[in-house]
């Protein structure tokens, strides 16, 4: 299957949404993890005590792709993540992510051909109100062969 | 005049470099570049208007594009919109004898990048495929080159006669200015970028 037909048949079409509960010892877990230090996302005694920006950016849905989606080769890998932020997340809220392919292109490096697959997460919370995006560059290398393990 | 050629800002899908950034970074730093040419990939970014910036902080900044073709990656100069409308920029399997074609009878001048990379430079392409008609200058200094790189572009331009450019290939701002190309005089626009690389009279810069 060539890009095209990913872009007419895949893209844009929501195929999860997935329930993310936020709590005080979830913030401070992952701020702790990033050795942030700003007490406005580190201390849950500051005013405006919130998740850091980039906190959305370690959620996975239900799914990576959607149901029967091209395999596209066998190997690929991780090509990072872009955070958007549009409002705050705090201690109770609920946040909801509806999953969608939001890009899928092709370009060509060191390692060949590759097809570079946007996973967008659009996290609203339990007022609907916007959150952030979260966009998931994947990349899968259609003329790779399947990577060989050791037993 | 020195110019780096070819970098890439945030434009590029992995370019994570804010064309501000870059300048700020080649004044604080006092680098010799004295502009540098935006190629972002496989698109011509026709949208930004970076003429507040070279005011601002005294350089030139120009725009041209890399594409993909069958023979690697190929920076184009000059682009406009008859090139535009005669390939694809986001076509990946572009053939390279008409990129460069098409780029020469549209005004602009088309060189192979990074030759000597692997699947992405056109030395691999040439030793299996032979050469390609219509190559006059190749790019034989570049930032990202990993060893050997450059030095196999250095013999293909030996061996077929090509003139060399340099461009650092930046995508991150500490990364602009690492190689570059000295003209002979002042390029003012695009137009006399291309008048530049067509004359022969210039020579590729690496700084370590």
């Amino acid at each position: 299957m060539d890009v095209e037909a990913i872009k007419k048949n895949w893209l844009n079409r929501e195929f999860d949404v997935a329930e993310f509960p936020i709590t005080q010892e979830r913030i401070l877990a992952y701020v702790h993890a990033c050795g942030e230090t700003d007490p406005r996302f580190s201390d849950p005694e500051h005013p405006e005590f919130q998740a850091p920006p980039t906190f959305t950016a370690q959620y996975v849905g239900r799914r990576i792709l959607p149901r029967d989606f091209p395999m596209l080769g066998f190997r690929g890998f991780d090509a990072g993540k872009t955070v958007v932020l549009h409002g705050p997340a705090r201690p109770g809220d609920t946040l909801f992510a509806h999953s969608k392919i939001a890009d899928a292109y092709e370009k060509t490096g060191r390692s060949g051909r590759m097809v570079f697959l946007v996973h967008r997460m659009e996290f609203v919370n339990q007022k609907d109100e916007r959150v952030s995006t979260v966009d998931w560059r994947m990349v899968r290398q259609p003329d790779q062969e399947p990577e060989k393990r050791e037993k | 005049m020195i110019l780096d050629l070819h970098t890439h800002s945030i434009k590029s899908d992995d370019g994570r470099a804010r064309v501000e950034t870059y300048c700020g970074w080649i004044r604080k730093r006092e680098l010799q570049i004295e502009g540098f040419v935006l190629t972002e990939h496989r698109q011509f970014d026709d949208e930004s208007d970076y003429r507040p910036l070279e005011h601002e902080f005294g350089l030139r900044i120009l725009k041209g594009s890399e594409v993909e073709t069958d023979y690697g990656h190929v920076l184009v100069f000059g682009v406009n919109d008859r090139m535009r409308a005669a390939f694809d920029f986001a076509d990946i399997d572009l053939p390279l004898g008409l990129v460069l074609e098409e780029a020469k009878r549209c005004g602009g001048v088309a060189v192979p990048c990074h030759p000597g990379r692997p699947r992405v430079g056109m030395c691999a392409h040439f030793a299996e495929r032979g050469a390609v008609d219509g190559v006059r200058v190749i790019e034989t200094r570049n930032g990202g080159s990993r060893n050997g790189e450059d030095a196999a572009a250095l013999a293909l331009a030996e061996k077929f006669g090509y003139r060399g450019i340099g461009g650092s290939d930046a995508h991150l701002v500490s990364q602009i200015g690492r190689c570059a190309t000295r003209f002979e005089g002042a390029i003012r626009n695009e137009d006399d970028l291309v008048r530049a690389i067509r004359s022969g009279k210039f020579e590729a810069i690496r700084w370590t």
